[in-house]
């Protein structure tokens, strides 16, 4: 076997090791991180105080938000399922949970608990109706969104949560500047830190992986798919809800509308970012420099003074772009797979 | 007998489901079952019903298309403004389907010929075209519409109002389509197994970029409802619509998976659903408290099924191995 192995020469087995297969995804990061430049060159040569500092921690606070939920989106779609209801578990937790805190002071210190909880039975009702009861997860998440959603209406009675309702470190919090950056931005780096340091190294993190990209191989590997999905979508749900409180104390008044269709947002953010949407595939690191890129392209068009709409286009474009380039980047990987299996095979 | 009355099982429950809630209605208001009020509610559902009858092949095909709503809005749009122009409806008709068609068969061909997830594709193309509406119709929308385009939605046929009249039409002619058109055949085939469909020499990217292209010119014929009815388009017309039409497209029995699904099913889903919401109004529920129970009747229409069939597996494991005894 070893003798075979070496009639293959070293730099032809490199060549097959790296083209394919990790190049190309490295290929694919290089390009989101170039097409970012590019939107900084463009949109800095059109409105020159586009680079100003001011505005750059602008399009960081708006990243930051984005980043924190695409974390959370990303271990969803790396099991090949979708969370369409992240927007309305972050406006159920703002909601509901600053108004039971201000109703009910006993449980003001613990806030953050309570939205935790939330967003574990919630993320945990998708998992379930996905992994159980085996729903498209689109149509599942379409489902809640709406119940979820139609929950907080129903709950809040058309009142508004006023700022005075709302605990006093998550303002604080909300205004605080830490090295010159929003606390968010902080927040949101060490978040997505996290998590992706628990999909490299916790064994949950690999699972996800092995499941998104193989789930049959996975399933005789004797790894638990409903286990595996359903914890994808309580880490996605857990993370909306307590950036829905994030969000919540930046907005001051809250209303049952909070974060109304950010899930779309969250989702270009996601794919632009190179996670693909066939699962296995992409890092929460690129999921956050798509949040930055679309949080770019959003700030520039306001500073071009260009209308909203032409967001809409540019953002549903980048979304198609960005999953035909994963088309390309997955053949590319499929056949560099396949031709390695052949190499293998023959030697 | 006992044979057809398996094969539309599902269809006898929303017929039965309907009448459920037809009673519940009428309870809440004496005035429910009167026949013109009825006919002045079903009304409103044309424009679903329509968004339905398009989304219905796609879905057999194993495929989704959730852009349907942007594209009635573009259509719409496109109506008023020719409109608007002193364009006749019957030179506006063909230019508008052919239109919203197109923007159809864009998602089709992303789906069929570039192999993308039909989710994403749609979308991604959900925003554009919303965006697309959005620049055509302009901040204030378009007003003004010329009496020939809101016959459709103030005429009546006899006692039915001729958008009713349009709806059980399509209907029809969805019902033709899918069950003797080999169009039909070809979807129902990809939809249980595209591999075994190429195999079988089934042209199966065109019934795709067909069925795209089918959908999208019946959201621009919504569009022409919704013109003839609110007499006003913009850009954010129907926004969030596709939640009701995809439940209507589940809960008349279309399978999510592909393959299985009857027009008549998807006809009986709307007239259910737009039962409920018409009670719910008569009760003063609030809208987005209405959305609620559409998106748990999404969940449950699909879900329950499969739930009863892991109870069953728990706790009646014996009979699974024993013949059904039916």
């Amino acid at each position: 076997m070893t003798a075979s192995v070496q009639t293959v020469p070293e730099r032809l087995k490199e060549r097959l090791q790296i083209s394919g297969g990790s190049a190309a995804l490295r290929i694919r990061f290089m390009g989101v991180l170039a097409f970012q430049a590019l939107l900084m060159v463009v949109f800095t040569a059109l409105v020159p105080r586009f680079i100003g500092w001011g505005n750059v921690q602008s399009i960081l606070f708006t990243a930051a938000i984005l980043a924190m939920v695409a974390a959370g989106q990303t271990l969803v779609v790396l099991t090949g399922n979708l969370d369409l209801s992240v927007g309305s578990i972050m406006g159920l937790s703002a909601y509901v949970v600053y108004d039971l805190a201000s109703q009910a002071p006993v449980l003001k210190p613990y806030v953050v608990l309570v939205a935790i909880i939330f967003g574990v039975v919630l993320g945990a009702i998708n998992g379930f109706l996905v992994a159980v009861l085996e729903i498209p997860s689109i149509v599942a998440t379409l489902g809640t969104l709406s119940v979820y959603r139609g929950f907080v209406s129903f709950y809040a009675h058309a009142r508004e949560v006023s700022v005075g309702e709302l605990p006093q470190w998550a303002r604080h919090l909300a205004s605080a500047n830490w090295l010159g950056v929003s606390a968010y931005v902080w927040l949101a780096v060490a978040l997505v830190l996290l998590v992706g340091f628990a999909l490299r190294t916790l064994p949950w993190g690999r699972k996800i992986y092995a499941y998104g990209s193989n789930p049959r191989a996975a399933y005789y590997y004797g790894l638990s798919s409903r286990r595996i999905v359903i914890g994808a979508y309580i880490g996605a749900g857990v993370i909306a809800a307590l950036v829905g409180l994030l969000l919540g104390a930046q907005v001051g008044n809250i209303n049952s509308l909070l974060a109304d269709g950010i899930e779309l947002q969250v989702l270009a953010a996601v794919v632009i970012g190179g996670v693909s949407i066939w699962g296995g595939s992409g890092t929460v690191y690129g999921a956050a420099m798509g949040a930055i890129v679309l949080a770019t392209i959003n700030n520039g068009l306001v500073l071009l003074g260009v209308q909203e709409f032409y967001r809409l286009i540019f953002q549903g474009a980048a979304i198609v772009a960005a999953v035909a380039v994963d088309a390309l980047v997955q053949r590319r990987v499929q056949s560099a797979t396949n031709r390695r299996a052949i190499m293998e095979v023959t030697s | 007998m006992s044979r057809q009355l398996r094969t539309y099982s599902s269809e006898l429950i929303l017929v039965g489901l309907i009448v459920l809630a037809a009673v519940w209605s009428s309870g809440l208001s004496p005035y429910f079952l009167d026949t013109s009020n009825l006919l002045r509610s079903a009304q409103f559902f044309v424009i679903f019903a329509l968004m339905a009858f398009g989304l219905f092949p796609v879905v057999v095909q194993g495929e989704i298309d959730i852009s349907l709503a942007s594209t009635l809005a573009v259509g719409s749009v496109l109506f008023a403004l020719l409109s608007v122009r002193g364009v006749s409806l019957f030179a506006a008709l063909p230019i508008v389907l052919v239109a919203t068609a197109a923007l159809g068969a864009v998602n089709g061909l992303l789906v069929a010929y570039a192999g993308l997830p039909s989710l994403a594709v749609t979308l991604g193309t959900m925003g554009a075209y919303r965006g697309l509406a959005y620049l055509l119709a302009g901040d204030s929308g378009v007003t003004g519409i010329t009496p020939d385009y809101r016959l459709l939605g103030s005429s009546w046929v006899g006692i039915v109002p001729s958008s009713v009249v349009l709806a059980l039409i399509i209907a029809g002619a969805c019902a033709l389509l899918m069950g003797t058109t080999s169009f039909g055949r070809y979807s129902y085939a990809i939809g249980s197994s595209p591999a075994a469909s190429r195999m079988a020499a089934v042209p199966v990217n065109r019934t795709r970029v067909a069925a795209y292209a089918l959908a999208g010119g019946l959201s621009g014929l919504a569009g022409l409802v919704w013109v003839s009815q609110y007499q006003s388009a913009r850009g954010d017309n129907a926004d969030g619509s596709i939640l009701f039409v995809l439940t209507a497209v589940v809960l008349g029995g279309v399978s999510i998976k592909g393959g299985s699904g009857r027009a008549v099913g998807v006809l009986l889903a709307v007239v259910l659903l737009g039962t409920i919401l018409t009670g719910m109004q008569l009760a003063n529920v609030p809208g987005t408290s209405q959305t609620l129970v559409i998106g748990a009747l999404l969940i449950g229409a699909i879900g329950l099924p499969r739930a009863v069939q892991l109870i069953r597996q728990r706790f009646g494991s014996g009979q699974l191995t024993a013949p059904a005894g039916e």
